[in-house]
C-alpha cells in the first residue's frame, strides 16, 4: 500500500459554496424531435438561460465557465458574451466528469479564482446518431487489442463487472430489474422525463439482450440534452432566489486499470469517498433524505451501495428492494428517473435533481424532510458529494 | 497451434488491429504461436497492453518475453447487439471473455473449443491462435487440459 495522505483537509471546502442556479433543456419533448442541426453548444446556451434565470444572476455576473462535453471552452464565452472570463475549464462528456466540474468550481469559488461558475454541459448525442459501440478507430487500445473480438461499449464492461459479481456472491437480475422499475416509476412523475410509461418485472425480464447478462432496460438511454448549474460562495448564495444548497462534502477516488473493470467492484475508491464524507458530515447513511447514483448501466448503482458501504460486499442484491429505493422508502434513490428513464446527461441532471429535491420543488416525486443529499458515481474515477439544503 | 479461420480471408470484415512499431512483437509472435507480452529488465513486471515504459520504473529497458498463455475466465459476455460490421447474423450472440493471465496482465480475447453453457468464471484456460491473414493472428483462449 502507498502512503495514505492526511484527507482530514477536504474539510476546508465544507459548505463554503452552493449551487444557485440549475437549468435544462425539455428533455421528454426533444427526444422526439431529432434534429441534426441541433448543437450541444445550443443546448448548453438553453440550460444556461435557464439557470441564470433559476439563480436570479445576470450574465455579466458570471466570471467562471465548465464546460464539459462540448469540444470548447472559447465557443460556449463567445455564445454567451462572456469575454473576460477569469476561470475556464474543459472536462471531457464522460459521466465520471459531472461532479468532478463541481468539484472544479467549488474550488475556484472557494479559493477566490472566481466568483460565480457556470458549470455548462450540452449532448446532442442522440441527433448526432451516437451509438456508445462499435468505434475501432485510430490507435487506441479499443482498436487494437478489443475491436478484434468485437468487444465495445461501456455496457460490455459493465456486464463483465456484474457477470463477475454474479459468480462470487450469487447475485440475480432481478434487483437490476427493481431498479430500472424504481428509475421508471420516478419518471413517470416527472413531467420533464424521457421515459414515462411505467414497467414491470415482466417488462424487464423479456427486454431483449445487448451485452448479456445485461439488457436494454439496463442501459441508459441515449438522448439531446444541456444542463447547466452555477455555482457561487455560500455567503453570496444568501442573496438570491432560492434557499442554498450547500456543497457540503465533496471526494474523488480513483482505480485506473487498462481494462476498466475493478476486481472489487470499485469498492475501494467507494468506500473512500463514504469515509471521506460521513468523516466531513455530521449527517450519516440514514440521514441521507435520497441519493442519485450514477446510472450508465443499472449494476453501477449496486457496485455504488455495496461500495458506500449501505450494504455489505456482496448483499447488494438483497439489500435493493422496491421498498426501500422508492421515493417513501428508507434510502429514495434517483428520484428524478435516472439515465435510464429521465434523461442521459452523465450524471449532469442527477445533480440537478438532487438541487430541486434539497429546495423541495419536486411535487409529486418530493422525498420527506430533504436536508442532506448523496450523489455518488461510481466509475475508474470516482466522485461523490453530500449536499445539504443551506437555511 | 494456429489454425486456420473458417473465414476467408477476402471477406473478413471485423475490425483488424493497426500495427505499430511498439506492438508488432506482439503480432509477430502470435504469427509464431507464441504469446508474449513485455516485461522491465530492471524490476520483471509484466504489463499489458502494450506501452512504451515500465509502468513502475518508468525506465524503457524492457524486453518481450514469451508467457505461459494460462490464464483464467475473469468474466464473459455474450454480445447481442450488433455494434460492428463482419459478425454475421448466425453468428450472434457472439462470446468475449476477459482474460486473467497468469502472470497478472488482463487481456479481452474470445473462448474456443466450449459451448456457452459450460463457460464460467475463473475456467481455467490456455492460449490457442486463429490465423486472420497474413499480418494478423489473433491470440484466442480454449479450455485448459488436465
Amino acid at each position: 500500500m502507498s502512503n495514505q495522505p492526511d484527507r482530514s483537509d477536504l474539510r476546508n471546502l465544507q459548505d463554503k459554496t452552493a449551487i444557485v442556479g440549475v437549468g435544462t433543456t425539455e428533455f421528454g419533448a426533444i427526444y422526439r424531435d431529432l434534429d441534426p442541426e441541433r448543437s450541444a453548444y445550443e443546448l448548453g446556451l438553453i440550460a444556461f438561460r435557464e439557470a441564470l434565470k433559476d439563480a436570479g444572476l445576470k450574465r455579466t455576473d458570471v466570471d467562471g465557465v465548465i464546460v464539459s462535453r462540448l469540444p470548447h471552452y472559447g465557443r460556449m464565452c463567445e455564445m454567451i458574451g462572456l469575454r473576460h472570463p477569469r476561470f475556464v475549464n474543459v472536462l471531457p462528456g464522460e459521466g465520471r466528469q459531472s461532479g468532478i466540474a463541481l468539484q472544479y468550481a467549488a474550488l475556484a469559488v472557494a479559493n477566490g479564482m472566481a466568483d460565480v461558475v457556470a458549470c455548462i454541459y450540452g449532448n446532442n448525442g442522440r441527433s448526432a446518431g451516437a451509438k456508445y459501440g462499435g468505434e475501432s478507430r485510430g490507435i487506441s487500445t479499443q482498436a487494437m487489442f478489443e475491436a478484434p473480438y468485437g468487444m465495445t461499449s461501456p455496457g460490455a464492461v459493465t456486464s463483465m463487472m456484474f457477470r463477475r459479481h454474479q459468480y462470487r456472491y450469487g447475485t440475480t437480475t432481478e434487483p437490476l430489474g427493481h431498479l430500472a422499475i424504481s428509475n421508471r416509476a420516478n419518471a413517470a412523475l416527472n413531467p420533464n422525463a424521457v421515459m414515462q410509461r411505467p414497467i414491470t418485472m415482466d417488462d424487464y425480464q423479456s427486454a431483449r439482450f445487448i451485452a448479456e447478462p445485461l439488457c436494454l432496460l439496463d442501459y441508459c438511454l441515449i438522448n439531446d440534452g444541456g444542463v447547466c448549474f452555477i455555482v457561487t460562495s455560500a455567503e453570496r448564495a444568501r442573496d438570491l432566489n432560492h434557499t442554498p444548497v450547500l456543497i457540503h462534502a465533496t471526494s474523488q477516488a480513483s482505480d485506473i486499470t487498462p481494462v476498466y473493470v475493478a476486481d472489487d467492484f470499485w469498492h475501494e475508491p467507494m468506500s473512500q469517498i463514504a469515509d471521506d464524507l460521513f468523516a466531513i458530515s455530521e449527517a450519516q447513511r440514514e440521514d441521507l433524505a435520497f441519493a442519485q447514483l450514477y446510472d450508465n448501466f443499472t449494476p453501477t448503482m449496486l457496485f455504488t451501495l455495496e461500495g458506500m458501504g449501505f450494504c455489505e460486499p456482496g448483499e447488494g442484491g438483497d439489500w435493493i428492494t422496491s421498498e426501500r429505493i422508492g421515493l417513501r422508502g428508507e434510502l429514495p434513490l434517483n428520484t428524478g428517473g435516472g439515465h435510464t428513464s429521465e434523461s442521459y446527461m452523465q450524471g449532469w441532471a442527477l445533480h440537478v435533481e438532487a438541487v430541486r429535491q434539497l429546495r423541495q420543488e419536486c411535487g409529486e416525486r418530493q422525498v420527506d424532510d430533504a436536508q442532506y443529499g448523496l450523489y455518488a458515481c461510481a466509475a475508474p474515477l470516482a466522485t461523490g458529494h453530500i449536499l445539504r439544503r443551506g437555511d | 497451434m494456429t489454425t486456420e479461420s473458417p473465414t476467408p480471408e477476402l471477406s473478413y470484415e471485423k475490425p483488424l488491429p493497426p500495427v505499430l512499431e511498439l506492438t508488432k512483437p506482439f503480432w509477430d509472435g502470435c504469427r509464431e504461436g507464441i504469446l508474449q507480452i513485455q516485461f522491465c529488465n530492471i524490476c520483471d513486471l509484466p504489463w499489458f497492453p502494450p506501452a512504451e515504459a515500465c509502468p513502475r520504473c518508468l525506465q524503457d529497458d524492457w524486453e518481450w518475453r514469451p508467457i505461459s498463455g494460462h490464464g483464467t475466465v475473469w468474466s464473459w459476455i455474450r454480445m447481442w447487439q450488433r455494434y460492428f460490421p463482419g459478425w454475421s447474423p448466425e453468428e450472434y450472440p457472439y462470446t468475449v471473455a476477459l482474460i486473467k493471465l497468469e502472470e497478472g496482465p488482463y487481456m479481452y480475447s474470445t473462448l474456443v473449443d466450449i459451448e456457452d453453457q459450460d463457460v464460467s468464471c475463473d475456467l481455467a484456460v490456455e492460449v490457442d491462435f486463429r490465423k486472420v491473414n497474413d499480418e494478423i493472428t489473433l491470440p484466442v483462449f480454449r479450455p485448459r487440459s488436465a
